[in-house]
């Protein structure tokens, strides 16, 4: 089984024995490794297409499909701001290479499930779940 | 050529760097971003977050003094440290976090100019190590109210017509930015600026490489452009506090402004509240009065409607004060 469903157990899991340190790591560790912008998205990115206006700091998502017609998400984080970075490559990482109505039901509470919500008070989770609504309702379009 | 009035409560990456082991210092990151402290900062440099750390966790306001005081303790931070704090974004944050050390009468307390940003082209090194002293003794005064306004004193003051800014960007001042389509709205209900203020984007204190502008081109947007008095009573607001305390920070330390205030309500709360009068658009509009809901026992200084007109478009901001009732002093130029 390698659902979206169930990576997103997993990383619910992963976070679970963390402390509020050890979640922030976590983070920076994800956040390392989410790929750079593909060139063909520089364009679109500097005409400010794909930008979450509820972040601070400048964000970009598309939600798209891969060539076999899977999930794929391709995101631009600005690097002053990993624990968003963090949050996407985590993200893409759970519905890449899914049906796209499996990515569209990535949780809505899953910022509280990782057990953010407490590390990053409110105010800075209202961003992500800004973040998580957008994916959700991209690829629920693309479905 | 002019300098800071207070130049004591900046210090540069190059003091900072030789005082990292120095048991009377303490070097406070302070981030809208918590993952940058934990990803890599200044060797030696505690965290301290302005909404875990320093906000209460079940009202909306500042932690109280014994919470305080424990958390400059566990800080390994005593009465006489000095405490020196640096942030991303310019220093927006650690500039709050001054302002709330401020609001409990921390007395050494200074911005490591140029913050995370300025550490970083100077190319000195991050530690991802994690940092802990030993605990020191604290005792907190009393919260010091002269550093802070409440919503019914901006109500006061705004009425007054006496110096207000909103350091917020011209959309957020004009009314336009609310929220987008299809998402919650995540702040205020309402939109546009407090009658009579004056919107100067926060970021025209700060130069390219993070670091405040000098004394003279701050200097020439507050005094010579604005005609603000530094006498006058004057009051900062953003959306939640941060950013105005920034102009807080430049106002009063940078500037010598006698008297400023963080508004830390903030549009979030001005934003929501019921009969508060509001404009929408570039003008920053005259001193409004509007009733307001009376409290038990309120202060006597809310009055029923429109004594005061509009100040006419025309009119260089920010309003001319109406007497000085809040401090005291009588409007007097620089």
């Amino acid at each position: 089984m390698d659902g979206v469903a169930a990576r997103i157990e997993e990383a619910v899991e992963e976070f679970a024995d963390l402390d509020g340190r050890e979640k922030l790591e976590l983070l920076v560790e994800y956040a390392a490794g989410l790929p750079p912008l593909p060139s063909a998205y520089e364009a679109r990115k500097a005409a400010a297409e794909g930008r979450i206006h509820e972040c601070q700091t400048p964000v970009f998502l598309w939600t798209e499909r891969d060539a076999a017609g899977g999930a794929m998400l391709v995101a631009d984080v600005a690097p002053e701001a990993p624990t968003v970075k963090g949050y996407v490559a985590l993200l893409a990482a759970a519905v890449a290479g899914r049906p796209a109505e499996e990515a569209a039901a990535i949780p809505e509470d899953f910022v509280e499930r990782l057990g953010l919500g407490e590390v990053l008070g409110m105010l800075r989770a209202r961003g992500l779940h800004a973040i998580t609504a957008r994916i959700r309702r991209g690829f629920a379009e693309a479905a | 050529m002019p300098s800071y009035v207070h130049p004591e409560v900046l210090v540069s990456t190059d003091w900072v760097a030789e005082h990292l082991t120095d048991p009377q210092v303490r070097i406070v990151e302070s981030d809208e971003d918590r993952a940058l402290y934990v990803q890599g900062h200044i060797p030696g440099a505690v965290e301290i977050d302005w909404q875990t750390d320093l906000q209460d966790s079940v009202e909306r306001d500042y932690i109280d003094r014994e919470a305080f005081e424990k958390l400059c303790a566990e800080k390994g931070i005593a009465n006489d440290t000095t405490v020196v704090f640096y942030g991303d974004k310019s220093n927006w944050w650690a500039c709050y976090a001054f302002w709330v050390f401020k609001l409990y009468g921390h007395e050494n307390c200074k911005i490591m100019n140029g913050g995370r940003k300025r550490w970083e082209l100077d190319g000195r090194p991050w530690s991802s190590e994690r940092v802990s002293y030993p605990a020191a003794a604290y005792t907190a005064p009393e919260q010091d109210a002269s550093v802070r306004a409440l919503r019914d004193e901006v109500l006061k003051h705004q009425k007054a017509g006496k110096q207000l800014l909103d350091v917020r960007s011209p959309e957020e001042y004009r009314g336009e930015r609310m929220h987008m389509p299809d998402y919650p709205n995540e702040g205020a209900v309402r939109g546009g600026h407090i009658p009579g203020a004056v919107n100067v984007p926060w970021p025209l204190n700060c130069q390219e490489d993070g670091t405040f502008k000098e004394a003279r081109d701050l200097e020439k947007l507050y005094i010579k452009e604005l005609k603000m008095k530094r006498r006058s009573p004057t009051i900062a607001y953003c959306r939640i506090g941060e950013r105005s305390s920034l102009t807080w920070f430049v106002l009063k330390y940078l500037l010598g402004f006698g008297n400023v205030r963080n508004y830390d309500g903030s549009w979030l709360e001005w934003g929501n509240c019921v009969r508060v009068p509001i404009v929408k658009g570039e003008e920053p509009g005259g001193p409004v009065s509007r009733p307001v809901p009376a409290k038990p026992a309120a202060a006597p200084s809310v009055q029923p409607a429109a004594e005061a007109p509009p100040a006419a478009a025309s009119e260089p901001p920010p309003a001319p004060p109406a007497g000085d009732g809040l401090a005291g002093s009588p409007p007097i130029g620089d």
